[in-house]
């Protein structure tokens, strides 16, 4: 080949390569133009998110509890920082602000090249000494974003729950959610997230050289709804305080026990109280120990400061959340169970009287003997130090003798098991709210576990699978027998065996048996309220079930615990009530947890017993007796309730 | 000695010949436009860029008008010395701190050299001789031995290891693309160019495959394949780059319109690499094809003075700058609309850049050299 065919063959090629270009260049100019342009013209907007301020949370007198205040905030808009820019801005933010590299890197990508998000709130001393920095930090500015702010403290805390940023499952689950506008965590700032939250609005303008030069009109951010609760600020301060007292109580019993010699496992920590309105079902005070101050998580909570809220459990909200076993507490609805259903006592005992429904109440109760002729005794809480002797269904609530329901409980399981009546006492409890959430408006809440033969075999198959699920006694496995026995149903007659339940159930349970058989939902929130304070609906209690209570029950229950309080095992607590100690009731409970725990504490206050109005629950867990530590809480807000002046928390007796 | 002698005597015998003046002018055309469009980019950003270029344009003028005059073979005698400076200079850079990951910088105070840039036009020049056999009364060979490509390859695998050691790929495959378009001019055989070809290929997959390259050069590849990734902001570089220029569409938005992404300051490094998408937004398919014709009259020319030369030597100088030239523009314009990855090659003439400036005005000042000197003297054998 001549050297001229190779250069024209040369610049052939060459021409080629440069006619390819130039077609391409028709190709996004021309044929691609119009639709790119409109992308390039969109693109020269810049759009700034206008943060939604978060609705008001009061309480039922219109006290303010949470609002939002404006406070500055820092920016990042990506467009203006270069991608070689990226890691120093980082670090130097990272020294400012004191966030994590991590974290930063985590939010600038997430934003997008060109997106723009809040690093987070600053203070005012901060926001004036990175405005006098922005030169060095490209992209950076200081925008005014609304912040929450908690005007209670701890008080209510859990109630009110706390904010945080949503995490990956949450945007997934709703990628509408902006990723740096932080969401409700547990309490209303949670169940209510969607009425408080409102709708951010947007800001559209160009910028050139720095300065605005167009601005299309904005699109104005709506503010939340804001909450007004049902509880009393004032009431729920009282709750609170009667609490830690409790609490200290306990601890100063359990002192003084040691020192007498007594076995004291550990140190009361822990404890929850429901105040509940019997006839609404509104809560009128919850409170949970240990808690929180949610303000610690505005604008962030550091990791070693939630470290030890973790430690402490102070995020967990005991009252609807924690399931203990209710022990005696829950004697009053086996006791209406007995009196509605005509459960049956068992045939051929000495020491019960069939024909008058007594049972003789001397602390010892032989269980029929066995195949193999060896034979159980149960003792009761008093055995060894006192025989009452023969009692009726009065005497035995008044006195809490277990005997007499463990007899019932026998008589039900002789009488009924393998039938379809097997399960009467626990259908009758799962009506009153045990088993299943109440569905009380927060989150968080747990349902308990009402123990059946059903329930013991599910557990049952679960451990042959795994033999160390531990949740039942290997000796159960043997035989096909052994899995539910008639000791488990007399042990759930007495609230304990595998009985678990919340503080809210067992309020829940109290108001409905009270209140003539009417179970609802419980509500912490009465109203949802625009930015205006007008009215957007009213949140009421749905009723969830009718259960027949005979009018002759109800008025014998709420007599005899009444005669709990003047002349049985909480008389020591409420010697000192006051006027009108007649229109009281309650019912003592002293929950065994393990061989090496201390009891669970428990007490359920009714009042006016003539027209009850009040449901009070304290749990003091791991507090030692009913009677002697959580009757002396519960009198104590009982006082306040009913219009007496609240005295001491004090020891009450030693009694179940 | 004699043969010296008579060298020197025609170096300076024009024969009457004048400069090729379509190239010069459209070399003129296109560094103002260039002027223009860096000034569009950057007038309110406060960076002199378009004054400093209009620094660098005077020297490169100067450059051109010197080397013109200079006849072109003086070269061939010196290229040992100025290839060992050239090597010297790319070792050089790795001794200063490195800018961005990147030893491509000689700082000079007033501006930073690029030895890489100089470089292309001497291994033109070396490789142009080295394939011209020495002026001599025979002629020329048609087809070239085997161990002369070699040789060939090896000559610009020296330079060009080094400047891929920077790292800057895009220069190494400047040095292919001349290399290969020089040795099929000289008359490689079809199997020596797909020998050449095979073995660039080999290179590039042997460097994806064992990781010779580093990840940020990986991802410039990746964006071509999937441009919603955004590895460094590379993906929205060319996002921005390919929004600017189609939505200029046929006529463009108008020069200096306020409102454009280039008024913006949307296109990052738009005075240097990204220079094409201020002449595609601003003057539209028109503006863009006007200056890829321009670039198609330097090509051109640049062969039509390759098809003239006095000898093989000075052909194969022209027919390299021209190979360099067009894989430039390429290059560059397939980057900034999304058919090429982003290598960092910038624009001939418009892309602001002191070296790659005056690089380009001394490549084309040696071919309009080779223009000057073509007429032979009587007597004088034109070796084709």
């Amino acid at each position: 080949m001549k050297f001229a065919v190779r250069l024209s063959i040369l610049g052939i090629a060459f021409v080629a390569m440069l006619s390819i270009v130039g077609l391409r260049l028709w190709f996004v100019q021309v044929a691609e133009g119009p639709a790119i342009a409109l992308a390039a013209e969109e693109q020269t907007w810049i759009e700034k998110t206008a943060y939604a301020a978060r609705g008001d949370i009061f309480d039922a007198e219109g006290t303010l509890l949470a609002t939002s205040r404006i406070v500055p905030a820092v920016v990042v808009d990506r467009t203006f920082v270069q991608p070689e820019e990226r890691d120093g801005l980082i670090a130097t933010l990272s020294a400012l602000l004191s966030i994590s590299v991590e974290e930063l890197e985590h939010i600038y990508d997430e934003a997008g090249v060109n997106g723009d998000f809040q690093v987070t709130t600053v203070s005012n001393e901060m926001a004036y000494q990175i405005n006098e920095m922005l030169d060095e930090l490209p992209g950076v500015e200081i925008a005014k974003v609304p912040e929450r702010v908690y005007l209670a403290g701890p008080t209510l805390a859990h109630v009110i729950g706390y904010l945080g940023l949503p995490g990956v499952n949450e945007l997934e689950a709703d990628p509408s959610l902006p990723p740096d506008v932080r969401i409700g965590r547990f309490g209303v700032e949670s169940s209510y997230e969607e009425d408080l939250r409102g709708t951010s609005g947007t800001e559209e303008y160009r910028v050139r050289r720095g300065e605005k030069i167009d601005e299309r009109p904005a699109v104005q951010p709506v503010p939340g709804y804001s909450l007004i609760l049902t509880i009393d600020l004032e009431l729920q301060d009282l709750v609170e305080l009667a609490l830690e007292d409790g609490i200290a109580l306990s601890n100063s019993v359990k002192d003084a026990d040691r020192a007498a010699g007594g076995e004291v496992f550990g140190v009361t920590k822990k404890g929850a109280i429901v105040v509940l309105d019997a006839k609404t079902f509104d809560v009128m005070a919850l409170a949970a120990f240990p808690d929180f101050d949610p303000q610690l998580f505005v604008p962030s909570i550091s990791e070693e400061t939630f470290a030890d809220l973790i430690e402490r459990d102070g995020l967990f909200n005991r009252a609807i959340g924690g399931a203990y076993p209710p022990a005696s507490a829950f004697k009053p609805i086996t006791y209406t169970a007995i009196e509605e259903l005509n459960l049956p006592f068992p045939a051929d005992r000495d020491d019960v009287d069939l024909s008058n429904r007594l049972v003789d109440c001397d602390g010892r109760f032989i269980l029929p003997e066995l195949a193999d002729g060896s034979s159980q005794v149960k003792l009761d809480w008093y055995n060894g130090r006192i025989d009452f002797g023969w009692m009726d269904i009065h005497g035995a609530l008044q006195w809490s003798c277990n005997k007499f329901f463990w007899a019932a409980g026998l008589g039900t399981y002789q009488s009924y098991d393998g039938t379809i009546r097997e399960t009467v006492l626990q259908d009758w409890s799962m009506d009153l709210g045990y088993g299943s959430t109440t569905g009380v408006d927060l989150a968080g809440e747990t349902g308990g576990v009402v123990p059946s033969r059903e329930e013991f075999e599910r557990r049952a198959e679960i451990q042959r699978e795994n033999p160390d699920a531990g949740l039942l006694h290997p000796s159960r496995l043997e035989a096909e027998g052994n899995i539910w026995q008639g000791g488990d149903l007399m042990d759930f007659t007495i609230g304990q065996g595998a009985f678990t339940a919340t503080p809210l159930q067992l309020a829940v349970s109290y108001a409905s048996i009270v209140n003539g058989g009417r179970v609802y939902e419980p509500r912490v929130v009465s109203r949802i309220v625009d930015s205006s304070g007008d009215l957007v609906s009213t949140v009421d209690s749905p009723l969830v079930r009718r259960v027949d209570i005979s009018e002759e029950t109800r008025l014998s229950l709420l007599s005899d615990l009444n005669s709990v309080v003047t002349s049985g095992t909480a008389r020591e607590a409420f010697k000192d009530f006051g006027e009108g100690l007649a229109q009281i009731g309650g019912k003592t409970g002293t929950g065994q947890v393990s061989a090496n725990k201390d009891n669970h504490a428990w007490f359920v206050g009714v009042a006016p017993v003539s027209n009850p109005r009040y449901i009070v629950v304290v749990l003091i867990e791991e507090g030692g007796s009913g009677g002697r530590i959580a009757a002396p809480v519960a009198r104590h807000i009982l006082q306040y309730l009913v219009g007496n002046d609240p005295t001491p928390i004090v020891e009450g007796q030693e009694a179940d | 000695m004699t043969l010296l002698t008579r060298v020197r005597e025609v170096a300076v015998d024009r024969r009457g010949n004048s400069s090729d003046r379509i190239l010069f002018g459209t070399m003129l055309a296109l560094s103002g436009f260039g002027l223009l469009m860096i000034y569009s980019a950057t007038r309110d950003s406060g960076t002199f860029s378009m004054e400093r270029q209009m620094i660098f344009v005077a020297a490169g003028l100067i450059i051109y008008l010197v080397v013109s005059h200079i006849d072109y073979r003086e070269y061939r005698s010196m290229i040992p010395l100025i290839s060992v400076i050239t090597l010297l200079l790319l070792l050089a850079v790795f001794l200063f701190e490195p800018v961005n990951n990147v030893n491509r910088w000689i700082p000079l105070g007033f501006f930073n050299l690029q030895p890489a840039e100089f470089a292309k036009v001497v291994v033109i020049v070396m490789l142009a001789s080295f394939l011209a056999v020495p002026v001599s009364d025979q002629l020329m060979p048609r087809i070239l031995t085997w161990k002369k490509v070699l040789q060939a390859g090896g000559l610009v695998a020296v330079p060009a290891f080094l400047i891929y050691r920077q790292p800057d790929l895009g220069t190494t495959l400047v040095f292919a693309f001349i290399l290969f378009a020089m040795l099929f001019v000289s008359g490689a055989t079809w199997r020596q160019l797909v020998a050449i070809l095979g073995t660039v290929v080999a290179g590039i997959v042997a460097i994806f495959r064992f990781g010779l390259l580093s990840e940020y050069q990986l991802d410039r590849v990746r964006v071509l394949l999937d441009s919603s990734i955004d590895p460094q902001g590379i993906g929205y570089q060319l996002r921005q780059s390919k929004n600017a220029i189609g939505s200029g569409q046929l006529f463009g938005k108008g020069l200096f319109q306020e409102g454009t992404l280039t008024d913006f300051n949307y296109v990052p490094e738009q005075e240097t690499d990204f220079i094409f998408t201020a002449v595609g937004e601003q003057l539209g398919l028109i503006g863009g094809l006007l200056v890829i014709a321009a670039f198609a009259v330097i090509v051109w020319r640049l062969l039509v003075i390759a098809a003239n030369a006095r000898d093989r030597f000075g052909a194969l100088i022209a027919a390299g700058v021209a190979a360099m030239v067009t894989f430039h523009v390429f290059i560059n314009i397939g980057m900034t609309i999304g058919i090429m990855p982003v290598t960092g090659l910038p624009l001939p003439f418009l892309s602001q850049g002191g070296s790659f400036y005056m690089s380009m005005a001394l490549a084309l000042g040696i071919a309009n050299s080779v223009w000057l000197m073509r007429t032979p003297v009587p007597g004088e054998n034109q070796l084709t």
